[in-house]
C-alpha cells in the first residue's frame, strides 16, 4: 500500500527501521560466513566475516595502515582544499556576473558531464606517479561540482533580498558579503558534498591505477593476490570514511539552511 | 536590435569561449611556452583525430565503449526503477534494503575488479558490471525518495476516487516522482560513464578509457586528447539528450511543485 504518513499506525518494535535494517544485515553476514562452509558458494572470491575480521587484526597489528592513511588523506585533503578555495570564489564569481557566466558556462558545463578521472592518466604523464597527480585527480573532481553548484547557489538567491538590501543603500560589497554569500552557502554545500564522494574515489582510483604507497595501492596489491579478506578490508575503510565525511557535510548543509 | 544580441549572447560567448581556449593553447605551443610533448596542440590533435577516423580506431574505440555503456546503464534503469519502486511501496523491504544500498553507494567498487575478471573475462563483461554497479545505486535511492514524498493529499484523493492499487502506482505515484527519477537517471548516467572510463583503465584491450591509459604509456599526449575529446563529446550528448527526455516526460506538469 501507498504510504500516507499521517495515517499510519503507531510503528511496532519489529517494524522499526533500526531492527529491520540490523536484522537484514545480521542475517546476510551470517548467510556469509556459513554458504562457504556449506560449499555453497565459492568462499575463494568471496571470503567470509570471520576472516575479514582476523585480517583487520592482522592490519592494525602490521604498522603500514598509518602510513598507508597518512598518505591517502594527504592527498585527498590538499586536493579538496585546493577544489574549495579555488571552486567556490569562481562560482560566486560566473553566479554573480552574467557575461562571465556565460563564457564560462559551457567548458564547465563539458567537463562536469565527463568523467573527470578520464584525465587521470593525463595527470600521470604530467605531474608523474606520486602525490601530485592524485591530488590533481582530487582536485578536479571537487573544483567542478563545487562551481557547477556554487553557481546555482547565487542564482537561488532570493532577487527581493538584493533589492531590499539595495534600497537600504548597501554597497555592491555588502550585498554580496551579507545577501548573496550567505544565501548561497547551501548550495555551495551540495557542491561540496559531491566533491568530497567524487574526491574519494578518485584518490582509491588513482593509488590503485599507479602508485606507491597509500589505501589504493594495498587495494590494488590483495585485489591481485586474491586476498578478498583484506581487500574488504581496505574498502569498508573508505567506504566509512567517505560516508562519515558526506553525513558531516549533510549536517552542516541542513544546519544552514535552518 | 538590443534584445536580438542579448538572446544570442550565451550562444555566441559559449562559442567564443571554446575558440579562445583552443588559440590560446595553440599559440602558447607555437610561442613556445608551453611544451607540446606535455601540452599537445589543437591542430595536432585535430589531424589525429582525422587520422582516427580514417583508420576506423576511433569509430571502433568508441563503440566498444559506448556498448559498454548502454548495456551497463539500462541495466541499471530496469533494476534501479524496480527496486527504487518496490522499496518505495514496502517499508520493509525499503528497511531491508538500506545498508546495502549505502555500502553500494560509498564503497570504490572499482576494487572488486579483479573478481570480476575472474567470472566474466579482462573485458566487456567486466567493464559493464562495474559500470551496472556504480549507475544503479543513485537510480534506486531517487526512485524511492521521490516515492516517499509524494504529496499525501494526491494519494488520498485517488483513493477517494476508488483508485485501486495499481491504479495509484501508475496513476500517481510513479508520474509524481518523475523529476526525482530524472534527476536519479541523470546521476546514473554521470556514473555509469565514470565505470566504463575507469574500469577501462584496469582490464580493456579497447575502448575509449583504454586508449587513454594506452597512450598515456608511450606519452603520446596527441592521441590522450584525441580520444578524451571524444568522451567529453559522449558525455555532453548523453547529459543532453536527458534534459530532452526530462522536458518531454514532465510536460504535464502545469504548476511547480505538486
Amino acid at each position: 500500500m501507498a504510504r500516507i504518513a499521517a495515517f499510519e499506525s503507531r510503528p511496532r518494535f519489529f517494524e522499526s527501521r533500526a531492527f529491520v535494517s540490523t536484522t537484514a544485515v545480521l542475517l546476510f553476514l551470517i548467510f556469509w560466513e556459513i554458504a562457504p562452509r556449506l560449499h555453497w558458494i565459492d568462499g575463494t572470491f568471496t571470503s567470509e566475516p570471520s576472516r575479514v575480521i582476523a585480517a583487520t587484526l592482522e592490519i592494525l597489528r602490521g604498522g603500514d595502515l598509518l602510513r598507508d592513511v597518512s598518505i591517502s588523506l594527504l592527498e585527498f585533503t590538499l586536493g579538496m582544499i585546493f577544489a574549495i578555495l579555488i571552486g567556490v570564489p569562481i562560482g560566486l564569481l560566473l553566479g554573480t556576473f552574467q557575461t562571465l557566466r556565460y563564457l564560462l558556462d559551457p567548458p564547465v558545463m563539458a567537463l562536469y558531464a565527463t568523467p573527470q578521472l578520464a584525465l587521470l592518466p593525463i595527470f600521470v604523464v604530467w605531474l608523474g606517479i606520486g602525490v601530485g597527480s592524485k591530488m590533481a585527480v582530487v582536485f578536479v573532481g571537487g573544483v567542478i561540482p563545487i562551481i557547477v553548484n556554487s553557481i546555482a547557489g547565487v542564482r537561488e538567491v532570493d532577487r527581493s533580498l538584493v533589492l531590499a538590501a539595495r534600497s537600504f543603500c548597501a554597497s555592491q560589497k555588502d550585498v554580496f558579503a551579507k545577501v548573496i554569500f550567505p544565501g548561497s552557502l547551501p548550495a555551495v554545500m551540495i557542491g561540496i558534498r559531491l566533491g568530497i564522494s567524487r574526491g574519494v574515489l578518485g584518490v582509491i582510483v588513482a593509488e590503485m591505477y599507479v602508485s606507491q604507497s597509500g589505501i589504493g595501492n594495498e587495494i590494488m596489491k590483495y585485489g591481485s593476490a586474491f586476498r578478498v579478506d583484506y581487500l574488504l578490508v581496505y574498502v569498508i575503510l573508505v567506504s566509512v570514511f567517505g560516508f562519515t565525511a558526506t553525513t558531516a557535510v549533510r549536517a552542516l548543509e541542513e544546519r544552514l539552511r535552518a | 536590435m538590443k534584445n536580438a544580441i542579448q538572446r544570442s549572447a550565451p550562444v555566441t560567448l559559449g562559442i567564443a569561449s571554446f575558440v579562445i581556449i583552443l588559440v590560446i593553447w595553440e599559440l602558447l605551443v607555437r610561442v613556445g611556452w608551453a611544451n607540446p610533448f606535455f601540452t599537445s596542440q589543437p591542430s595536432a590533435i585535430a589531424s589525429a583525430l582525422a587520422r582516427q577516423i580514417r583508420t576506423g580506431e576511433l569509430l571502433r574505440n568508441f563503440l566498444v565503449s559506448f556498448r559498454e555503456f548502454v548495456m551497463g546503464f539500462s541495466a541499471a534503469v530496469v533494476v534501479g526503477l524496480v527496486l527504487g519502486v518496490v522499496a518505495g511501496w514496502y517499508r520493509v523491504i525499503e528497511y531491508i534494503l538500506d545498508p546495502f544500498i549505502w555500502f553500494l553507494y560509498s564503497a570504490p567498487l572499482i576494487a572488486f575488479y579483479p573478481i570480476f575478471v575472474i567470472r566474466l573475462g579482462l573485458g566487456s563483461g567486466t567493464v559493464i558490471a562495474i559500470s551496472f554497479l556504480l549507475s544503479v545505486t543513485p537510480i534506486a535511492v531517487n526512485t524511492l525518495t521521490g516515492m516517499k514524498n509524494i504529496n499525501p493529499s494526491l494519494i488520498l484523493a485517488a483513493r477517494s476516487f476508488g483508485a485501486r492499487p495499481h491504479d495509484l502506482l501508475w496513476k500517481v505515484a510513479l508520474p509524481a516522482s518523475v523529476p526525482m527519477i530524472v534527476a536519479g537517471l541523470r546521476l546514473g548516467v554521470g556514473r555509469a560513464l565514470t565505470g566504463v572510463i575507469i574500469a577501462e583503465l584496469f582490464v580493456a584491450s579497447s575502448g575509449l578509457g583504454y586508449s587513454i591509459s594506452y597512450n598515456g604509456q608511450l606519452l603520446r599526449t596527441t592521441n590522450m586528447f584525441a580520444s578524451l575529446i571524444v568522451i567529453v563529446a559522449l558525455g555532453v550528448a548523453c547529459t543532453q539528450s536527458l534534459s530532452a527526455l526530462e522536458a518531454r516526460f514532465d510536460s504535464w506538469r502545469t504548476s511547480p511543485g505538486v
